[in-house]
């Protein structure tokens, strides 16, 4: 069906201007496909900074002062024993 | 958005379809004509989205909203990427037809080469100012003044004497029709990537600007442990409210992370 399509579709003259109407669709498709791979580039950073924040949520808090650390510790043990026990006091 | 891309690709592949198979050759340029096909919608699309761009540029200062600015800066910058094309394209024409890449004494080559060069100092001028409400107030300015310059100098080139640029699509009344019908779906699909990849870079930017505001809150909450409720995990309200001042997506994604963390 696509070959007998194609097979009745007037042949397209190339051989004058041919290659300047290629040019200016082939910029028109490299303009195109360039804005994908810079927005390929940009969902890949995003998708990055995603990971590094579920990272930041995973973390245990930095404590500033040793009573609040302390705290955190302590609130840690009673949530997690397991891990608390791993970790050096 | 899913639509729109789908209706872009849709619309191109009809477009191309249309030049190639269904409309004539032109008597005088032959298949070289052609080109006129991606010149043309090419050129109207940048024009009229850095009209447009000066247009959200007097929204911005009327409501002195941030996200007027950010569309006018997208609309623009996707306008100068289509100007490049227009230029490019436009060579190449000439150069089939004329011999020549670029014909000093055209005046209409040479004013859109003006507009283009006159957008191509916005983004330097815009991110050499640091503090970003008056990066946006200024690139607002910029984008009225340079905005109402392209109406104006499109009717200037019109009315100059030194006429010589090629009309071939100086109105579709003028057109076979099926050379006309092809025009308006070219220019149609270009209508249509101009609004997809401006879609795709304001949805971009979103998702970066909520990203830095969910990180800027969770370094906030990491920092200051005696004021967060009393829970070894970090609590995933800050990130819920964060995500709402923004965008739905990001209030779903904060709601999913908080949901595995709590």
């Amino acid at each position: 069906m696509t070959l007998r399509l194609l097979g009745e579709t007037p042949a397209l003259p190339l051989h004058t201007a041919g290659k300047y109407v290629a040019g200016a669709y082939i910029v028109l498709f490299l303009l195109v496909l360039i804005y994908v791979a810079v927005m390929a580039v940009r969902l890949g950073r995003i998708e990055r900074q995603l990971g590094e924040l579920l990272e930041l949520t995973e973390r245990p808090p930095v404590a500033k002062d040793p009573s609040a650390a302390r705290s955190g510790e302590l609130e840690a043990e009673a949530l997690d024993p397991v891990h608390a026990e791993s970790t050096p006091a | 958005m899913r639509t729109l891309s789908i209706a872009t690709v849709a619309a191109m592949a009809l477009g191309l379809g249309l030049v190639f198979f269904y409309a004539p050759l032109e008597a005088e340029q032959g298949f070289l004509q052609k080109i006129f096909y991606v010149h043309v919608p090419l050129a109207i699309v940048a024009l009229c989205g850095f009209v447009l761009g000066g247009l959200l540029a007097i929204q911005h200062l009327r409501t002195r909203d941030s996200r007027w600015d950010m569309r006018s800066y997208v609309v623009i910058h996707m306008s100068l990427i289509f100007a490049v094309g227009t230029l490019i394209t436009g060579s190449i024409w000439a150069k089939g037809s004329w011999g020549h890449w670029w014909v000093w004494s055209e005046p209409t080559l040479v004013s859109f080469l003006i507009i283009f060069l006159l957008y191509a100092t916005y983004q330097p001028m815009r991110f050499a100012i640091e503090d970003p409400e008056r990066q946006a107030r200024y690139a607002s300015v910029f984008a009225i003044t340079a905005g109402a310059f392209v109406p104006l100098n499109y009717m200037a080139v019109n009315l100059s004497t030194a006429y010589v640029h090629p009309r071939v699509f100086s109105s579709t009344s003028n057109l076979p029709g099926s050379m006309a019908l092809t025009l308006l779906v070219s220019l149609l699909a270009m209508v249509l990537l101009f609004a997809t990849l401006c879609k795709y870079e304001l949805t971009a930017k979103h998702a970066r600007g909520q990203l830095r505001a969910l990180r800027r809150r969770l370094t906030e909450e990491a920092e200051t442990p005696a004021r967060r409720p009393r829970s070894a995990a970090p609590s995933p309200e800050p990130l819920r409210r964060a995500a709402s001042d923004f965008h739905p997506s990001t209030a779903a994604t904060a709601r999913s992370i908080g949901g595995s963390s709590a």
